[in-house]
């Protein structure tokens, strides 16, 4: 199966591009869609306002209370939901075939006429804050906010408020504030929907250029610049937080790339032979030798979007054997800096990533989301079909230069939270 | 073949149920499931244990988890000594691979690209009898799981979940968590769970299910290539012979700890799974907390009492729990949100349901059956947890069952099992 045999895509009407490809599920379609927006284009001094904004979408419109929609979805069966990202506004939803106008009607129309009414945005608040309250008991959140506040500037788009400041942010929000932000952002200019499952390109197709087009022009604000991550210098931190049995770790450092640069995919194969599944290095030691953690492994988070991203290793550790653990942990990191990768883990892992591409074929969930994200990355729909032969032209120098070049063992940014 | 119900040379055709066919392997009484669906080239390749927690008794819960994780430590044939290990194996083709345990059944899986299906066939043979289970992988293993369970109570509402299921049940083993007791996975013997293993992982106590990319008389015949080495069991599969007595009164429970907000769960003993009236309770969650239109989501999270709720509706082989949960607001009252709770049931059990409310849930389940037919792995998991309860046709009948309940139904559920001599209620309340 070729992606560039088996999709189809147009600009339906100016500023909506449609993606659509049908599989064989009898009746039911998946959908996963966006629009340029999300924090990047909040204002600089609270961009807690994009994902208030995002979450006020299905709170009602100006034709329908929320109670009408909900109605309707549930009168259906189908979903549909919203999310705010760093750059962009997110829609997904899953319907039958025969509720395809209507679920592309409610999504134009909640995108549109959001009614940002006051008591919902309270209602809202309450939600949300009482959320992040909880998140303060989040060993892991905790732990993985203070890596990235380490690594990057404040007006990074990796920079992550805490969760005070971001408390505090929330309560400020006025109507006026998602108003404005809504009229810049939410409009046409910049949507992609990627439809998948029993399809007809040519009438959905005609269903999203008939329901979209009662969206207004997008006005999107300039994006301020902001200065790539800071070198990472050796830093060790430890957060309390009472009454839990595990806690967890990050090790981490900017890498400065992102994922478009050439050495990208060369490093993300160097991180994964590390830490990116079970049968690698840091599962095989630290948790199936060592019996030291029950979760373990590293990544590269981050990186789209011209944004320069950051690797980390994470776990998590009983405290009296988070010592044992960490030490484990920078043992493998360090023998892996200094020694290199191996030809044949070079090889294993070419054959685990192609494999891993082919299986998550298997759901149109999976597809969708797939096609969606390599259309906002600007790429050829044919570069799904070429992955697996880029992922396969790596050489193990590449890997191992890659290693060398973007970590540095002696200055990881170390952060431990729990009951320590 | 497949299709036309016909069974290949050493298996028996048992049934067939909306596209899926049923045969057993005669040699050994395996059960094995398929359903061919060549839309993509991936395959699921799945061994149901019928064996879970609920088959545990003091001294020895957690045992069945902990099992599932010894097993992936090496067989006969795929092992490290070998160069041979499961997870380099499969996860070299980039295979989906796990396992997991639950109160009635233990599953392990393999997603692979579909030309890989035998290897996965392969090794689930090989570990079904030849597993090595050896003392020098307990111990290292032992400590992974304990961070497992660690990693749980880390959790308010996993602490509450089990102290519910702890208090509503005193005799059953659904008295104990999967993961067992903290002392258990700790001092749990390997003699104790090779035990366990020779008594329970046999093929005439297991199901294997395949489905996605393959052509169903090639795949049977790689199941009795590689499962028909294996006999029957030397003794019948024992059962589970301890009955939970008579609940007598409500129950309470509640855990304080170091936290920012509180959490009611509100329980009510269920029939068993495969009981009819379990399809009513699946009406009832979604008329509680299914859309911004459902009662709990008016009368809780609308009023700003709680951030979210979740409905705990799962049947189970045998009577299990039906409990709403409500995550609170800060400073919100337990106490409120438990009446809240409580009054709606009195409102269903006096009044009823409208059919407004009984049509959108139907339609809310059709479309929630339409997409657990996602994937290959989707139907499995879901026949997966049918087995469980007794009987792969409850997947597959559902819907059916489902669009039989009438709102009369439903309100006869209420005013039968959501009544306070049945209760447990749970809190947790936050200590700052």
């Amino acid at each position: 199966m070729l992606f560039k045999n088996k999709v189809n895509e147009i600009e339906v009407k100016q500023g909506i591009r449609s993606l659509t490809m049908a599989t064989a599920i009898k009746d039911v379609v998946t959908i996963s869609g966006s629009l340029e927006g999300g924090s990047l284009y909040a204002p600089i001094d609270n961009k807690q306002i994009a994902n208030i904004a995002t979450a006020m979408i299905d709170k009602g419109t100006d034709q329908k209370d929320k109670y009408e929609i909900s109605d309707i979805l549930d009168s259906i069966g189908a979903e549909i939901s919203f999310s705010s990202s760093s750059n962009h506004i997110n829609f997904t939803a899953h319907c039958m075939k025969k509720d395809l106008k209507t679920i592309m009607h409610l999504i134009a129309e909640q995108l549109s006429t959001p009614s940002l009414k006051e008591n919902e945005l309270e209602l809202l608040k309450t939600r949300v804050l009482g959320n992040l309250e909880r998140n303060k008991e989040d060993t892991r959140k905790q732990a993985n906010i203070a890596l990235l506040r380490k690594i990057y500037y404040p007006d990074h788009p990796n920079f992550r408020s805490t969760i005070d400041e971001s408390i505090k942010l929330i309560k400020k929000i006025s109507i006026e504030n998602l108003q404005n932000y809504h009229d810049q952002v939410f409009g046409l200019g910049s949507v992609r929907i990627a439809s998948v499952g029993d399809v007809d390109p040519d009438n959905l197709n005609s269903i999203i250029k008939d329901s979209f087009g009662v969206l207004k022009a997008q006005n999107l604000p300039d994006v301020s610049e902001f200065d790539t991550a800071q070198k990472s210098v050796e830093h060790k931190e430890s957060i309390h937080i009472p009454d839990k049995t595990s806690a967890d770790v990050y090790i981490g450092q900017s890498i400065g790339i992102d994922q478009d640069h050439k050495d990208y995919i060369p490093l993300m194969m160097a991180i994964y032979i590390l830490g990116g599944n079970f049968s690698a290095r840091l599962m095989q030691t630290v948790r199936d030798k060592e019996g030291l953690t029950y979760g373990i492994g590293s990544s590269i988070s981050s990186a789209s979007y011209k944004r320069d991203g950051y690797w980390s290793t994470w776990a998590t550790f009983s405290p009296e054997l988070i010592k044992k653990g960490i030490e484990s942990t920078r043992k493998q990191i360090n023998l892996w800096t200094s020694n290199g990768v191996s030809q044949s883990e070079v090889e294993t892992k070419k054959q685990t990533i192609v494999g891993s591409y082919k299986v998550g074929m298997d759901t149109t969930g999976g597809l969708a989301n797939r096609i969606l994200s390599n259309d906002e990355k600007g790429r050829d729909i044919s570069y799904l079909d070429d992955y697996p032969n880029i992922i396969n032209s790596v050489s193990i120098d590449q890997v191992n230069n890659a290693i060398k070049t973007y970590v540095d063992p002696l200055n990881l940014v170390e952060v431990s939270a729990g009951t320590l | 073949m497949s299709n036309n119900n016909l069974a290949p040379d050493g298996f028996n055709f048992i049934q067939e149920s909306h596209g899926i066919n049923e045969y057993n392997l005669k040699s050994n009484g395996l059960r094995v499931l398929t359903l061919s669906d060549r839309s993509a080239p991936v395959a699921t390749f799945m061994v149901t244990y019928h064996v879970g927690s609920r088959n545990e008794a003091i001294g020895y819960t957690g045992s069945t988890h902990l099992l599932e994780h010894l097993m992936f430590k090496g067989s006969r044939n795929f092992n490290k000594e070998k160069g041979t290990a499961i997870w380099d194996e499969l996860q070299s083709i980039g295979a989906q691979i796990n396992a997991t345990t639950w109160n009635d059944r233990t599953n392990y899986f393999e997603v692979v690209p579909s030309e890989h299906l035998e290897k996965a066939i392969a090794i689930e043979s090989d570990r079904m009898r030849y597993a090595f289970l050896r003392d020098e992988d307990r111990q290292p293993e032992m400590t992974v799981v304990r961070n497992e369970f660690e990693r749980g109570e880390n959790s308010p509402f996993d602490v509450l979940d089990k102290n519910i299921w702890a208090t509503a049940y005193q005799a059953h083993p659904y008295h104990h968590s999967t993961i067992g007791w903290r002392s258990d996975i700790e001092n749990v013997s390997t003699d104790r769970l090779k035990e366990f293993y020779n008594v329970y992982y046999w093929p005439n106590n297991a199901t294997a299910t395949i489905i996605g990319d393959f052509e169903t008389s090639e795949a049977l015949e790689m199941v009795k290539k590689y499962f028909g080495e294996h006999p029957k069991s030397d003794n019948p599969i024992p059962d589970v012979y301890t009955a939970e007595p008579d609940q007598e009164g409500e129950r309470r429970v509640v855990v304080k700890r170091t936290g920012q907000t509180g959490i009611v769960g509100v329980a009510h003993k269920t029939p068993v799974g495969l009981h009819q009236d379990t399809y009513a309770f699946q009406i009832l969650s979604k008329i509680l907390t299914d859309g911004k239109s459902s009662r709990f989501y008016k009368s809780i999270v609308d009023k700003g009492l709680a951030t979210s709720l979740f409905m705990y509706d799962f049947p189970f082989k045998d009577n299990g729990l039906f409990i709403s949960y409500a995550f609170l607001t800060p400073d919100t009252d337990n106490q409120k949100v438990e009446s809240i709770i409580l009054n709606e049931y009195s409102k269903i059990a006096n009044d009823g349901i409208t059919q407004n409310e009984l049509k959108k849930a139907k339609a809310q389940i059709s479309s929630d059956i339409s997409f657990s037919r996602d994937g290959s792995y989707a139907i499995a998991g879901a026949l997966n947890e049918a087995l469980a309860i007794g009987d792969w046709k409850f997947y597959t009948n559902f819907i059916e069952n489902i669009n039989n309940v009438s709102a009369k139904d439903v309100q006869s559920i209420v005013k039968k099992y959501l009544v306070e001599d049945q209760s447990t209620i749970g809190w947790f309340i936050p200590k700052k």
